[in-house]
């Protein structure tokens, strides 16, 4: 159980708009229709997960099921983010998924070794983009078992 | 006689006309013998001489310092009123010169510093003194010297000479000339000997002094060369400062390309896709056309970013040398191209077993681009043959070829083929951007091998590779 019931919600961690906008418009085409919640930057990001800043006092236990994540954002960046969530007894096993634009070699081992569960480069093809993010939706929501508490 | 004898003799011998006798014996016995003494000493001088000249030559290898000692120490030996060195110019053949060093009598004039030509002596004398002729002129108003050779002479206010060559092994260096100026002077076969020898020795310190200037100037050039050579060491690690510094850039930019130029054509292509989607009854055809000439324009500056952003890394990564299996390599290329165009008719042709030294990414990169090419350049055709091999070229080191049978291109264009952004073909025609074989070339390149293409329009196109640095024909 993740401790939220049967709501199963993802985490979008996303400082682009159009990427924002193009992301929920695939999610909501392929009838994912779980709630998502969007952090427009690390800092967000880590206040969502942690009851932290604008999101004191949220129950943290009620997690994500999985969290897609940008690299490149400001204040805090995605690598930052990840390092943070892994350190942490209460995210350390959530699913977290890198989505970005870059496929730069530094991008995929840096993610790896801070230990993202997964990679997925943005297409510059929204319909390959639109693809990629049902897959996901129905990988990471449909298929896969979360961890345990 | 010395009278202390004489008045012992006469002590002894009270007989006047007896004394007179017996002195007369005796000065005729004594007189040679008191000559010899005289000679002895001139023996032993000459050789003090000589062995100072010697000593000199361990001393010193300081021509000057020889020459002028030996010039004092000579005159004052042979009494002579001038005792000189003349060098002969270099390529002047052996017609002007001057005296570089002399000893001379304090109310005679200096010969040093004044220039002599004698255009007869280069072309008559010098090949005897070369071989060691010694001239000894006792009057030079009455040894049948021609007019112009006393005319020099003259100028130094020369009665008697005589003359020994100087030699620097077997070039004729300069003279030594000894000089009676007051009056004539018969010259004595030892002196002449005695000057001959001290020519001898003063010919071995001109060698020391050739071989000195040699060793000196091979030092000085070793110097200049390990100057050199450290210039050009501190300019390269500068260069290698820069390039460092020029590579961090390059990794930066191509960095925030990777990031930041392709995320506005995602938007570009969502939206355009959303309005197809979204807004499609109120788009007429023109519209509709519109907008999917800007969603394939974006992916085209999509897939034109992907490949400058590899062709940028294969140019900074880093290069490992493993065994690569070029021929598995190529198998599971082709393999990937039927699986994803299921109904194209490709006959494929791998020779097994070809392994090389070199980067697997790199070398897969490569056998990518050229393996595609050949399935894009052969998509018109309804049966298509490619090929991947190697032949062996005259110098040992093996070709490798990718060919295909589809459209070719005119040999005319052939060195455009490695040019980035140069294409053959019209987009409409075949879709790319120019930057696939550029890629090819960087990667051979880096392996320290060559690349080249032969082809004919309609008649299909070769592309050989090497991986190896080849031996340049001088």
């Amino acid at each position: 159980m993740n401790g939220n019931g049967d709501r199963k919600v993802i985490l979008l961690v996303e400082d682009n708009p159009d990427d924002e906008a193009l992301a929920i418009r695939a999610l909501k085409r392929h009838h994912i229709g779980n709630d998502i919640v969007v952090a427009h930057d690390g800092v967000e990001a880590l206040d969502y997960l942690f009851g932290t800043g604008a999101y004191a006092g949220r129950d943290v236990n009620s997690k994500p099921t999985v969290v897609l994540l940008d690299l490149k954002l400001p204040r805090v960046d995605g690598l930052e983010v990840l390092r943070r969530l892994r350190e942490d007894e209460r995210t350390k096993l959530m699913p977290v998924v890198v989505l970005t634009t870059s496929s730069e070699e530094r991008d995929l081992l840096d993610s790896y070794s801070l230990g993202c569960n997964s990679y997925i480069r943005k297409p510059v093809d929204f319909l390959q983009f639109s693809e990629a993010i049902r897959q996901l939706g129905m990988y990471w929501l449909l298929m896969n078992e979360p961890p345990p508490l | 006689m010395n009278s202390e004898i004489l008045t012992k003799l006469r002590a002894c011998c009270r007989d006047e006309a007896a004394f007179e006798q017996l002195q007369q014996i005796l000065s005729d016995k004594i007189q040679p013998l008191e000559q010899e003494i005289d000679r002895a000493n001139f023996q032993v001088e000459r050789q003090k001489a000589l062995s100072n000249a010697i000593a000199r030559l361990q001393e010193t290898l300081d021509l000057e310092t020889i020459f002028q000692a030996t010039a004092t120490e000579v005159r004052q030996l042979l009494a002579a009123d001038r005792v000189g060195m003349f060098r002969f110019y270099a390529d002047s053949g052996w017609n002007d010169g001057e005296f570089v060093s002399e000893d001379v009598a304090a109310d005679l004039a200096s010969a040093i510093a004044q220039k002599v030509h004698d255009h007869c002596f280069g072309e008559q004398f010098a090949v005897h003194y070369q071989r060691g002729r010694v001239q000894a002129v006792a009057d030079i108003y009455n040894a049948g010297l021609s007019d112009c050779h006393i005319q020099i002479l003259a100028q130094f206010q020369v009665r008697a000479n005589l003359v020994v060559p100087l030699l620097q092994g077997h070039n004729l260096w300069g003279l030594l000339c000894i000089h009676q100026c007051r009056a004539p002077r018969q010259w004595q076969e030892s002196e002449i000997e005695f000057v001959h020898q001290i020519a001898d020795r003063l010919g071995v310190a001109l060698q020391h002094a050739e071989l000195l200037a040699e060793l000196r100037a091979e030092i000085v050039e070793r110097q200049q060369a390990e100057q050199r050579a450290q210039e050009l060491n501190q300019e390269l690690q500068q260069a290698i400062v820069e390039l460092k510094a020029v590579n961090k850039e390059l990794e930066a930019f191509s960095y925030s390309v990777s990031h930041d130029l392709r995320a506005p054509l995602r938007s570009i292509d969502g939206f355009s896709q959303a309005l197809l989607e979204d807004c499609l009854d109120q788009l007429d055809n023109t519209g509709q056309d519109y907008l999917h000439r800007i969603r394939s324009a974006t992916q085209r500056m999509g897939q034109l970013i992907d490949d400058l952003l590899t062709l940028s890394r294969v140019t900074r990564s880093e290069m490992s040398r493993e065994s690569v299996a070029l021929s598995r390599l190529a198998s599971r290329i082709c393999t990937d191209l039927q699986m994803a165009h299921p109904d194209r008719q490709v006959e494929f042709a791998v020779q097994p077993g070809l392994v090389v030294q070199g980067d697997p990414r790199l070398l897969e990169v490569l056998l990518d681009n050229l393996l595609n090419n050949a399935w894009k350049f052969t998509s018109r055709q309804l049966q298509a043959k490619i090929e991947f091999g190697a032949i062996a070229q005259e110098n040992g080191i093996p070709a490798f070829f990718v060919r295909d049978d589809g459209v070719g291109f005119d040999m005319v264009y052939v060195d455009k083929l490695f040019r980035p952004f140069q294409r053959l073909h019209a987009m409409n025609e075949f879709f790319g951007n120019g930057i696939g074989l550029a890629t090819v070339q960087r990667i051979v390149h880096r392996h320290g091998g060559r690349v080249w293409a032969e082809g004919a329009l309609t008649r299909g196109a070769t592309f050989y590779f090497t991986l190896f640095a080849e031996e340049v024909e001088a």
